[in-house]
């Protein structure tokens, strides 16, 4: 039996569950909390700027699963808000019971609230991981995809304190970062202060809290924008900020709300007594982080360094997505990282080399690219995205960017990498 | 094997302790002079979160309180059964697996406390039944104490690996106890017999002329058998407890083993199941010499694979500390 073993059921975990399972083999995918999509159940960006040209990418090469449930589940297409063109908004209340479905109707056999606290390790090699109920679950090769995000502990040392996010480490317990359990040293990424750590970038306000006229414009326009008054204007803010893609000056002196299903506020955080002095939001309320009057979650505390199959440089059988696996923001940055992580994974099985993602291509650019940028100074003070931030502006420079889905079908069959990740390997 | 991480008291009203407050805490990494996260044992609540918003103090720890002694019951010279009323409060936490106190007289000093394991708990009298054993200069100062006894408490780790007790339901334990020490077994039977757990007490009487705790356990509804079990002259299992033992184990579908007897006869049993049921998990009485209960004075520190455990607060794996390889 062909053994893979998924730790953290994120956007990056069901990726890569979803692609070891295509590739033929007998997956388990052990999450924390009773959900999947950790903090993709809040998220809901898909598409905008590069991301819509490494989604099309990914749909070429043949890993469409999860790209055709967000499609379904898309409450608005193609909107534009400041810096961003062409976004697409899948709706977080719906999003995740979708993505289970399918994940368990492949065969994929899921543990929920179930924790992962410790590993054991012979010749640099992982054979097994215990649940802290201490049950022993054994592997041939394991993907670690449990994020960089909190726990309390680093949410406290580093940002504000828990903000009770959707995380929920009070309810579920803290994230164990398997890597470093396992012998290899995290890496922590950096704020422009030199500080450990990035808080994220929005929050969620109940959108039944906000008055009609601004709901309405939600519903049918998908984005309402309003000014921050002078004296509230707080652009240090931006600095503390994860998504370097919105940390753009017009976040700072704009209200930015987008409809996710709940009304996502583009902001780290915002005190609920200056949010409510706003037209409009008399009433409001935060829904996510619960407190996000005070704070949000602190991420990018726990990277694995790995090489460009994402495999763990010093482990032979453990391979990471998604945040785990680098300065990565976003959810198709994650399906990205997590997809190539289940496919090697599998290759890793049946004794084949893992491959790297062409340069040529976005997604392969990127996870090069960040993995050498990482390592140069100021490079952890970086994030890596397709959504802006200087990775966009690579995109365009070296003209990885483009929304026609033709060229994009071309570049990949002339790779001939056409629908890759549709390929059985056992 | 697995390795327990894991402090009876983290999450209690006591944590975080003295150990948190110097950077030494059993869980913490952060609390470790660490700067990450590496939570193993999660019970509800962030350590370090709890000592900042405690001004990076110590919770205050147990203090002795004077309380009524309600009746001796003197079994042997030097075997007593002592009936204490406490507080609601102390009753209801020290209604728990593994629950002991400090036990001492009014006129010394507190070095002069000795833990004593609960064997019974009583709601209507409001009262506390210990077991005591009289052998040493602190077991001598609490047979002197005829009124008033200074009792300090709860705490919880008398009895090592609760995890498999905790939350069991349905389910069928073996408890193995000999003379004195098969007094925690009691309450362990009180508690999980309240899940419908199925109890086995097989009791050696050890020195005494009888079984002592039988009654308790018969009261919680433990079927209970009595017989020698371990012959001391050449430290081996006796032909009965073997044959016994082969029996139940064809018999009963035993999830769990309490092994609640000194350490020669925990390790012996112990071993003897294991090899022949490596799925059964134990438990077993906490034999440890302890002083302060707080993790303070390090006189119940056992060695395990290289690392120092508190154990008047820490929790090990039985199975882990009376293993011996050749399995006997």
């Amino acid at each position: 039996m062909m053994n893979v073993v998924v730790i953290g059921g994120g956007w990056a975990g069901c990726a890569a569950a979803i692609q070891a399972k295509k590739c033929g083999a007998d997956v388990l995918l052990i999450e924390r909390t009773d959900m999947l999509l950790g903090l993709g159940n809040v998220g809901g960006i898909m598409r905008n700027n590069g991301r819509y040209t490494a989604a099309e990418e990914l749909i070429a090469l043949g890993a469409d699963d999860l790209f055709n449930i967000i499609d379904r589940c898309t409450r608005h297409k193609s909107i534009e808000f400041p810096g961003h063109k062409h976004a697409d908004l899948y709706d977080v209340t719906i999003i995740e019971a979708h993505v289970r479905r399918y994940i368990l109707d492949m065969g994929i056999r899921v543990l929920f609230e179930t924790r992962v606290v410790d590993v054991d390790v012979e010749d640099k090699k992982i054979k097994a991981v215990f649940l802290d109920s201490g049950t022993r679950i054994d592997g041939d090769v394991f993907i670690e995809t449990t994020g960089s995000t909190g726990p309390m502990g680093n949410c406290i040392r580093y940002g504000k304190g828990c903000s009770m996010c959707i995380l929920r480490c009070p309810a579920y317990g803290p994230r164990i970062s398997i890597s470093q359990r396992a012998g290899v040293e995290d890496i922590l990424g950096m704020r422009d202060d030199g500080v450990f750590g990035a808080m994220s970038g929005s929050c969620k306000l109940d959108k039944d809290s906000l008055s009609k006229e601004i709901r309405d414009e939600l519903n049918t326009k998908g984005v309402y924008i309003t000014d921050v008054p002078q004296e509230d204007i707080n652009p240090e803010k931006l600095k503390m900020k994860v998504c370097q893609q919105y940390a753009l000056k017009e976040f700072a002196e704009k209200i930015i709300l987008l409809d996710t299903g709940h009304a996502k506020l583009m902001t780290s955080y915002y005190p609920l007594e200056k949010l409510r002095k706003l037209k409009g939001f008399e009433n409001v309320r935060f829904i996510d982080p619960y407190a996000g009057g005070k704070a949000n979650s602190i991420r990018y505390l726990s990277m694995a360094p790995r090489n460009d199959t994402m495999k763990v440089i010093g482990l032979d059988n453990l391979y990471v997505g998604g945040e785990k696996s680098g300065l990565f923001v976003g959810h198709t940055e994650a399906i990205v990282t997590g997809t190539l992580a289940g496919y090697n994974a599998v290759r890793s099985l049946m004794g084949l080399n893992g491959i790297e993602l062409p340069v040529s291509l976005c997604t392969g650019d990127i996870i090069k690219y960040e993995n050498e940028t990482k390592r140069k100074k100021d490079g952890l003070k970086k994030r890596y995205t397709f959504a802006g931030s200087e990775y966009f502006e690579r995109m365009k420079k070296l003209n990885l960017y483009t929304t026609d889905k033709e060229i994009i079908n071309k570049k990949v069959e002339a790779l001939m990498i056409k629908d890759i990740f549709k390929q059985k390997l056992i | 094997m697995y390795k327990f991480v894991e402090c009876i008291d983290a999450g209690s009203e006591y944590c975080p302790c003295h150990l948190a407050e110097k950077g030494e805490c059993i869980i913490c990494s952060q609390l470790q002079n660490k700067v990450f996260c590496d939570c193993l044992y999660w019970k509800g609540t962030c350590i370090y979160e709890e000592l900042l918003k405690n001004g990076n103090k110590a919770k205050k720890t147990r203090q002795y309180k004077k309380c009524d002694i309600i009746a001796i019951e003197k079994i042997r010279d030097d075997l007593l059964i002592y009936d204490i009323r406490v507080s609601n409060s102390l009753l209801r936490e020290l209604d728990n697996i593994g629950a002991y106190v400090f036990l001492k007289s009014p006129n010394f000093p507190d070095y002069f406390g000795t833990p004593i394991s609960i064997m019974d708990i009583n709601y209507e009298q409001q009262s506390i039944k210990l077991l005591i054993k009289i052998h040493g200069i602190k077991t001598k100062d609490i047979k002197d104490c005829n009124e008033k006894i200074m009792v300090k408490g709860p705490y919880w780790n008398g009895i090592q690996g609760q995890r498999f007790l905790r939350n069991l339901k349905d389910k069928s334990v073996l408890i193995l106890g000999r003379g004195v020490a098969a007094a925690p077994g009691v309450l362990v039977t009180r508690r999980l017999t309240l899940n419908n757990n199925k109890i086995i007490a097989l009791l050696d009487k050890g020195r005494s002329d009888k079984n002592i705790c039988t009654d308790y356990y018969t009261k919680y509804g433990a079927e209970v058998n009595n017989l020698s079990i371990i012959n001391y002259k050449d430290k081996t299992l006796t032909d009965d407890f073997k044959k016994y033992i082969k029996d139940i184990l064809e018999k009963e579908n035993i999830d769990v083993v309490l092994a609640a007897g000194d350490d020669e006869f925990n390790s012996l049993i112990i071993n003897y199941i294991h090899v022949r049921r490596t799925d059964i998990c134990f438990a077993s009485v906490n034999n440890s010499i302890m002083c302060c209960g707080e993790g303070i004075c390090g006189s119940c520190i056992v060695k395990l694979s290289g690392k120092e455990i508190r154990s008047c607060k820490q929790q090990y794996n039985p199975l882990e500390y009376y293993y011996v390889e050749d399995g006997k």
